[in-house]
């Protein structure tokens, strides 16, 4: 092995990623593959090539575990999303109502006008971002070992949904101001979801030892 | 006669390795053994994914290695072949060679 190669590490936004979506006891196994044989690639055959070979793994890599995740245990991670799904009916409008009943008991529209407006159009779309973020944790939480499959899916599902309503929604009230906001922020809603997966995910991962380590 | 009884191609491929690297199958000699004799490149993931479903069935056994560090201080994962699967892979080959019996092979790739 060349000195140059002794030093070189895969990339790591794909390491990263690799580990995102494995669950813990496997990732173990697929990064030191892959680590093995990336240090020869890049011995034999260079630095790029490796880092090539190495993405290459990774994007192929990912669909197969998160569907193996998938398959290993379906009910209980479709039971996560589901779950997920019903708490986001709930948890928004929970907070939405929380919002207007402190402005109207502090009586904000009347001394603060300018602040009354903000909490009630950008306050709530904040507030459903923090909502989305935490029924993803919630979810990544219920689904243990699947949390990006679990938080993944939900995103997908609603995303759909999303979709299908601002079709809807853009041709009753064609021409309107305030659609791309509206797509904007649903946008947000679903990323912040898959954040608090990533989030739960990667914290499992630091606490959760190696099973070499045992 | 149970209707999951035969491997899949894949997992035939890969019970077939194991077969051909004995003690030393793992994640990456089984990966370069299968891009070596089937000129097919092959994902870590998806066979790590079929070896789970190989070991859910009770098809093959895995145990941890020693940490090393040329794979940054990680375990390997060995796997072995057991008697069921070795039973699977016979069953999937002799009914393969049932199905090819008698079929002029040459004559349908010159078709293809």
């Amino acid at each position: 092995m060349t000195p140059q190669a002794d030093f070189v590490q895969p990339p790591r936004l794909a390491v990263w990623l690799v580990k995102l979506f494995t669950p813990a006891d496997a990732a173990e196994s697929i990064l030191g593959d892959l680590l093995e044989e990336f240090s020869r690639l890049a011995s034999k055959s260079g630095v790029a090539v490796a880092r090539s070979w190495y993405w290459r793994q990774t994007v192929k890599t990912i669909p197969q575990v998160a569907g193996a995740g998938f398959r290993a245990a379906p009910w209980s991670t479709t039971a996560a999303v589901i779950g997920g799904f019903l708490l986001l009916r709930f948890v928004p409008h929970l907070l939405e109502t929380a919002i207007f009943a402190v402005l109207h008991r502090y009586r904000v529209f009347e001394h603060h006008f300018n602040a009354y407006v903000f909490f009630a159009t950008d306050g709530i779309a904040i507030g459903h971002v923090i909502a989305s973020l935490f029924v993803g944790c919630i979810v990544a939480l219920a689904a243990k070992g699947r949390e990006m499959v679990a938080t993944i899916a939900l995103g997908l599902i609603l995303c759909l949904m999303a979709g299908v309503g601002y079709l809807a929604w853009v041709a009753r009230h064609w021409p309107m101001d305030d659609a791309m906001a509206w797509m904007l922020w649903n946008c947000t809603d679903l990323f912040a979801i898959v954040v608090g997966g990533a989030i739960v995910r990667m914290r499992g991962s630091a606490a959760t030892p190696r099973p070499s380590d045992a | 006669m149970p209707a999951r009884d035969y491997l899949g191609e894949f997992e035939h491929i890969i019970v077939l390795a194991l077969l051909r690297l004995e003690d030393r199958a793992y994640g990456v000699t089984v990966r370069q053994e299968i891009e070596f004799r089937t000129n097919r490149e092959v994902s870590i993931g998806a066979v790590y994914a079929t070896l789970d479903r190989l070991e859910t069935k009770g098809y093959v056994k895995s145990h941890r290695g020693d940490p090393t560090p040329e794979r940054g201080g990680r375990s390997k994962r060995f796997f072995r072949v057991t008697a069921k699967g070795e039973a699977a892979v016979n069953r999937t080959q002799r009914a393969l060679q049932s199905m090819t019996e008698g079929l002029d092979l040459g004559l349908i790739r010159s078709y293809s």
